[in-house]
């Protein structure tokens, strides 16, 4: 069970009407993640605004915490934008990681047509504590 | 007529009389007499024969009666005779002495009849020059001494010697460096040249010493003139620093944005005062200190700020409760911090019917953003501990607190409520988001618990799906995060050690004691890593005892899962 050499982690954008596509190579994690949640952030804040964000995961190798951590912030301003969010290709790493958290529906729900914005400090706490 | 008047350091070297030098028909030449240099023609016995205007106007005057002869410094009557003693024609190298408080250079012509001409050629204000240059460059490395003595430490006691003595050796003769206040007392750091320097916290007023109030709150220094050295307090006198002080500077030393203290430089009434140069350099000398000084407290602060963290996050040692082993152990992901992302906890029952609630998990993230989430998770935590009853619900409250819009930092965990049953230990198990345990039958048969749950801090609303297990006796349940089931390495140095691996070794373990259990667990992945990198490694392991023997007691299979939950 040899590894190939780890690729260098890199994202490749690809805009179509109304889509953005992100595509993820290498490693996502403490170092790389930040770098997604970016590029994302700034595809979505583009004119007119993708009503569809797709994260294409085929050429990912590694996937930790962190990089989970950067999906659900992906989620957030996907969601805050009010496009929908895919994660295309996922490999077993990735599979497992949303599975083992439980996570998977959450970040793929579809978007309701009064999408909420992003949490908000009073909004979050008041509705988990109540 | 009559001997000369000797007036040092001055003499008249002259035995004779003349009424004009230049009258005395010496043999040497006539434009001497019109040279700029002061020129000074002695005979052969030492006596003073002729002398030009320039030397006319710098040689003093005998105060002799009558005649006021010229008198010629000692030092050159000295140097003539030396001259003269010896083998006529021997050119000697130039001399040095003092006339009127200038120095000047005597070269001599000697003539045929055995009179020297002197002439004399004012240096001082090379020698000045000469002066200044050298004591610019000794300040130059004094400055770099300074600097890389001060800045191989990050010791601030060590730090404050450092700058007193060396402040003592090269700027004055005593030094006190006063910290900033730590509360209402101070530090204070005496230095004495050539002693060994002391350090005393005490209460002082630093408004008695002018200007130190100031330079504490880094106001620039009073020039030393303004300051009365009669007006001290004893606090500031180095002990064995004798006589009355007579010159005195206070510096501020500045630090990164803060005053880093105040350095008090003193001089006895018996050494020159402080000159204004001087004090340029104290300031100089002071910003270097300034710097290394509060460099030092900051990494001081830094490290007791982490140091407390780290009391406050390290594991908790756990132990047997109410006949139920627990054990644990978290290796970090650097061997050189010890709290990372991964953590466990254990809050024992009070008394044997209550359940001891066994927490493990793992923090998005490393370093001191990942510390200080698992110090709010395990605060929260404790808080929750009398709802520990109704895992979901303990869940939910953790994740409302933990969340918030700045970020998605999450933190996946398992809580386990424990509680012995005669000799079997029924366990309780929540997974919000994190691996499965494992339990390791007295057979050797391993099982996964059925758990299932949402990540907590990063979602709005989570779910969890309990299970409950029955340990019998010799049966332990293992709590893991997922730097033993990633962590890289084996022969080919990238392989992952993976849950098979992970099943197996727990195999071998059934019917060890808790403790064995992570122990085994925890050496085999280290074993696997090697030298390689690894990702922060918590393993807990509850165990029932076996009391009796493996195989003497009809228990086997005697755990089973219990109905789930939600």
């Amino acid at each position: 069970m040899t590894q190939h050499p780890a690729t260098e982690f890199s994202l490749t954008t690809v805009s179509a009407p109304s889509t953005l596509i992100v595509r993820v190579a290498g490693e996502l994690d403490y170092d790389t993640s930040d770098e997604l949640v970016d590029t994302v952030a700034a595809g979505l804040a583009r004119a007119p605004a993708p009503r569809h964000v797709r994260l294409d995961f085929a050429a990912l190798t590694w996937i930790d915490s962190m990089g989970l951590s950067a999906l659900l912030m992906v989620h957030r301003h996907t969601r805050a934008a009010g496009a929908a969010l895919y994660l295309d290709n996922r490999p077993d790493v990735l599979e497992r990681m949303l599975g083992h958290t439980n996570v998977l529906d959450h970040l793929t729900a579809p978007v309701t047509q009064d999408a909420p914005g992003p949490p908000k400090e009073g909004d979050v706490t008041g509705a988990v504590v109540s | 007529m009559g001997r000369a008047v000797c007036v040092p350091p001055l003499v008249c070297a002259s035995p004779s009389s003349f009424a004009d030098p230049r009258d005395a028909g010496v043999n040497v030449g006539a434009t001497w007499g019109d040279a700029p240099y002061p020129v000074l023609v002695i005979d052969r016995d030492g006596a003073l024969v002729g002398l030009n205007a320039a030397a006319r106007r710098l040689l003093p005057r005998g105060n002799g009666e009558g005649t006021r002869r010229h008198l010629v410094p000692s030092w050159l009557s000295a140097a003539h005779r030396r001259l003269t003693e010896r083998a006529a024609g021997t050119v000697t190298a130039p001399l040095t002495g003092e006339i009127d408080e200038r120095r000047y250079e005597a070269h001599a012509t000697p003539s045929e009849d055995g009179a020297v001409v002197w002439w004399l050629i004012d240096d001082t204000d090379r020698r000045v020059a000469e002066a200044a240059l050298y004591s610019s460059q000794e300040r130059v490395a004094v400055l770099s001494a300074v600097s890389s003595r001060l800045l191989s430490t990050l010791n601030v006691p060590r730090c404050a010697e450092a700058t007193v003595s060396m402040a003592a050796e090269h700027l004055a003769e005593a030094a006190v460096l006063v910290l900033p206040p730590q509360g209402r007392r101070h530090t204070l750091t005496h230095a004495r040249r050539g002693h060994p320097v002391q350090r005393v916290v005490r209460r002082i007023d630093p408004r008695t010493v002018q200007g130190l109030a100031e330079a504490l709150q880094g106001f620039p220094p009073v020039p030393a003139r303004w300051i009365d050295p009669d007006g001290l307090p004893d606090w500031v006198i180095p002990e064995g620093f004798t006589g009355p002080v007579g010159s005195v500077i206070v510096t501020p030393l500045p630090g990164h944005g803060v005053p880093a203290g105040a350095l008090i430089l003193l001089r006895s009434g018996t050494e020159r005062a402080f000159t204004e140069g001087e004090e340029v350099f104290a300031r100089l000398f002071a910003a270097r200190a300034g710097a290394a000084l509060s460099a030092a407290r900051l990494y001081t602060e830094q490290t007791a700020i982490t140091a407390t963290l780290m009391r406050e996050l390290l594991p908790p040692a756990l132990h047997t409760v109410d006949g139920v082993e627990y054990a644990g152990q978290y290796r970090p992901a650097g061997d050189e911090e010890r709290v990372g992302g991964d953590f466990y906890d254990f809050h024992p029952g009070s008394e044997s019917a209550q359940e001891t609630l066994v927490v493990l998990g793992d923090v998005a993230g490393k370093g001191l953003d990942a510390a200080v989430l698992t110090g709010k998770i395990r605060n929260t935590l404790h808080a929750l501990l009398p709802l520990a009853g109704n895992h979901d619900e303990v869940l939910r409250l953790l994740n409302g607190a933990l969340l918030t819009t700045q970020h998605t930092r999450f933190a996946t965990l398992v809580l386990a409520s424990v509680r012995r049953q005669d000799d079997r230990v029924h366990v309780r198990l929540t997974s919000a988001g994190h691996l499965p345990p494992l339990i390791v039958r007295r057979d050797g048969s391993v099982e996964e618990v059925p758990t299932r749950g949402t990540l907590v801090g990063a979602l709005p609303e989570i779910s969890s799906v309990g299970a409950e297990a029955v340990l019998g006796p010799g049966e332990t349940c293992l709590l893991y995060t997922d730097g033993i089931t990633e962590a890289r390495g084996g022969p080919l140095g990238d392989e992952m050690f993976g849950e098979r691996r992970l099943r197996r070794t727990l195999a071998e373990c059934a019917g060890l004691p808790a403790e064995a259990v992570v122990e085994r667990v925890q050496m085999l992945a280290a074993q696997w890593i090697g030298a390689g990198r690894h990702d922060d490694m918590a393993t807990v392991a509850v165990s029932a005892p076996a009391k009796v023997p493996p195989g003497s007691a009809d228990r086997e299979g005697a755990g089973e899962h219990g109905g789930r939950r939600k």
